[in-house]
């Protein structure tokens, strides 16, 4: 009960906090939230945000709960995974060759609603099977089309602080769902939270209605309307240098970190008493009010001191945090170092569409990249888990941590030797 | 020797455990369930997708029923050129599962002393003479986050089948279980937490 109580006053209280930072932008001063499209990107990225954390670990609680079995639920959660992987690429080039992004976005949420209704209504094999696959496409295909939205949207000098709206949006909506759906599972039942997904996929349609205004006459058709060949763009992009170093550091970063928090929640839940959950979820909600606080600021300093730096900044907190983590004796400690993980959260949240968009924002092949982009995340993120389980086995949780953090120096690395500025001179930035 | 996934439930009522070298059944409650069809009218549960598979009877039944098998001959015959017109024979021999006495397990919530949830029941080892010894309980977390797998002696559990909403009742408190070792389905030997009152030495190895 309190546990629920704490982690929505956290989401609560830390909005005013986030709300400072918006208003004073010294160099770049043009809000990017004042037309209807950048408000109604605002809350299509909060409400999407919202309904990604139903679909997040807790379907393991929720399939335990309905009976099945360890093995079938590893067999349910690997069928998402290897299907999102297979989606990303072509997803992103199917996206490019819709002028109507907007449109996307709206098929894209109705497929949320069906795979959050075919948990709650159905919870047996095939449907399962059936909405892991839907939702996991359905990913692949959202996040480029809202990328690709918010270029259109913001001119190229404002995209970074519109790329930054975006993930503050998107973290606050995955605070307020994580609250939520404790409080719908804990209260009510673990079937009720994928009703409540489906529900909140309703609202996130309505902030499209601006979006769809806006038409395809915009700078996304321009610019995905390649004129060279569909192939002719991709071969280039694809061996790009920039791109390749680019989503190499990011796989290396999420093969470090998407494993700690699970560590660092297991220890918690071995070492401290009643408070565990309570600690875990904060230490869930805390990084997002971070990322909520500080993206519009990340974004404002990629635009004027260059991406660069932002992603080092936002990189080097992983073998710091995994440092921190290892040498850690009282896991209550753990709060306050998740910190650093919003900070190298928000720096990603901003950093992958906004490089991207540098590298592959005039090819036509916008959204592929992204995909490959996301691709190369999701690797890291799968061979995570497995990786730092195998060490911490074998050599405990420490040595687990160091280990992550070793491989958070490794993306460091590879970014401050490899990876080359991408930001291009706009006239009106020093 | 281990059978994991295998498409069968078996139901594991209450009973003593016995000290034998480990069998694991993993109940396939997903993939067998099908709540569309309640099996013998007189054996359905409350809940759907554990009465569906209800058929396949109790695990220590099985052997009961095979010798039994011969003794019941002649009725065979008779319902058997029939049955195989059209559908295959029903079981020869079908008894009923009250609900009231008996439930399925995988998936309850465990509950502490002070009636607070503690985890889910996601497995139950059994011995080789089919004996629950312990129960695998999810235990902890946050929306599925930070969650321990840990194994708890059979014993120390309390069922109330029938009841419409009830919980497998863990006699011991949160504090006196948290730090037990994670159970790995894999390795050649787990630990679980047993009865305190029992062999000291025992009470150490958790440690």
């Amino acid at each position: 009960m309190a546990r629920n109580d704490r982690a929505g006053k956290v989401a609560r209280t830390g909005a005013p906090g986030g709300g400072k930072d918006s208003g004073a932008g010294p160099p770049v001063t043009s809000p990017p939230a004042t037309s209807p499209a950048g408000r109604g990107l605002d809350w299509l990225n909060l409400f999407v945000g919202n309904i990604q954390t139903g679909f997040g670990p807790f379907i393991a609680v929720y399939l335990t709960t309905q009976g099945w079995t360890e093995t079938s639920i590893g067999l349910a959660l690997s069928l998402g995974t290897i299907s999102a992987m297979a989606s990303q690429v072509p997803a992103g080039a199917m996206v490019d060759a819709i002028a109507n992004k907007a449109a996307v976005v709206f098929f894209s949420i109705l497929a949320f609603s069906l795979g959050a209704l075919l948990f709650a209504i159905q919870p047996t094999p095939l449907p399962v099977y059936l909405a892991e696959i839907i939702h996991s496409f359905s990913s692949c295909t959202l996040g480029p089309a809202i990328a690709a939205i918010s270029l259109a949207v913001a001119g190229p000098a404002m995209l970074g602080l519109r790329f930054g709206r975006n993930t503050r949006f998107a973290s606050i909506g995955n605070g307020i769902g994580a609250a939520l759906m404790g409080a719908c599972g804990y209260y009510v039942s673990e079937r009720a939270v994928f009703f409540l997904t489906a529900a909140l996929t309703l609202p996130a349609l309505v902030p499209l209605l601006p979006l769809a205004r806006l038409g395809t006459g915009g700078r996304a058709a321009g610019r995905d309307a390649g004129s060279g060949g569909w192939r002719d763009g991709l071969r280039p992009l694809l061996t790009d240098r920039r791109l390749l170093i680019f989503a190499a550091s990011l796989m290396l970063f999420t093969l470090g970190n998407a494993a700690i928090l699970p560590l660092i929640g297991s220890a918690l839940t071995e070492r401290v008493g009643s408070t565990a959950s309570l600690l875990i979820a904060a230490c869930i909600v805390l990084p997002q009010l971070v990322v909520a606080a500080i993206s519009p600021a990340i974004g404002r300093l990629a635009e004027t001191r260059g991406r660069r730096l932002v992603l080092l900044l936002g990189f080097c907190t992983l073998p710091i945090r995994g440092l921190l983590f290892a040498a850690a004796s009282d896991p209550a400690f753990a709060v306050p170092v998740q910190i650093l993980d919003g900070i190298a959260g928000a720096a990603i949240g901003v950093l992958v569409p906004l490089v991207t968009s540098d590298i592959a924002g005039r090819s036509g092949h916008f959204n592929l990249a992204l995909g490959f982009v996301g691709f190369a995340i999701g690797i890291g993120a799968t061979l995570s888990t497995s990786l730092a389980g195998a060490i911490a086995d074998r050599f405990g949780n420490s040595i687990a941590l160091l280990g992550l953090a070793g491989v958070g120096l490794a993306a460091t690395a590879l970014v401050w030797g490899a990876m080359p500025e991408t930001r291009t001179p706009q006239p009106g930035t020093p | 020797m281990t059978i994991r996934g295998s498409g069968l439930r078996r139901r594991l009522l209450c009973g003593l455990a016995a000290a034998a070298p480990v069998l694991t059944i993993l109940a396939s409650g997903g993939l067998a369930a099908s709540p569309g069809e309640p099996p013998a009218a007189q054996a359905t549960g409350q809940k759907p997708a554990q009465a569906g598979p209800a058929a396949s009877t109790t695990a220590p039944a099985a052997p009961a029923t095979a010798p039994a098998a011969p003794a019941t001959a002649p009725p065979k015959p008779a319902t058997a050129p029939a049955a195989t017109a059209a559908a295959p024979p029903k079981p020869k021999n079908l008894e009923p599962l009250q609900s009231a006495a008996s439930s399925g397990i995988l998936g309850k919530k465990v509950t502490g002393p002070d009636g607070k949830e503690l985890g889910l029941i996601v497995d139950v080892v059994v011995a080789a003479d089919g004996h629950p010894l312990a129960a695998i309980i999810d235990f902890g977390g946050f929306l599925g986050v930070g969650s321990r797998k840990i194994a708890i002696d059979w014993r120390l559990l309390r069922f109330d089948p029938g009841q419409p909403d009830w919980q497998v009742a863990l006699r011991l408190s949160r504090a006196e279980v948290q730090a037990a070792p994670e159970y790995k389905p894999d390795a050649a030997t787990n630990q679980m937490v047993g009865p305190p009152w029992e062999a000291p030495a025992s009470r150490n190895g958790e440690k």
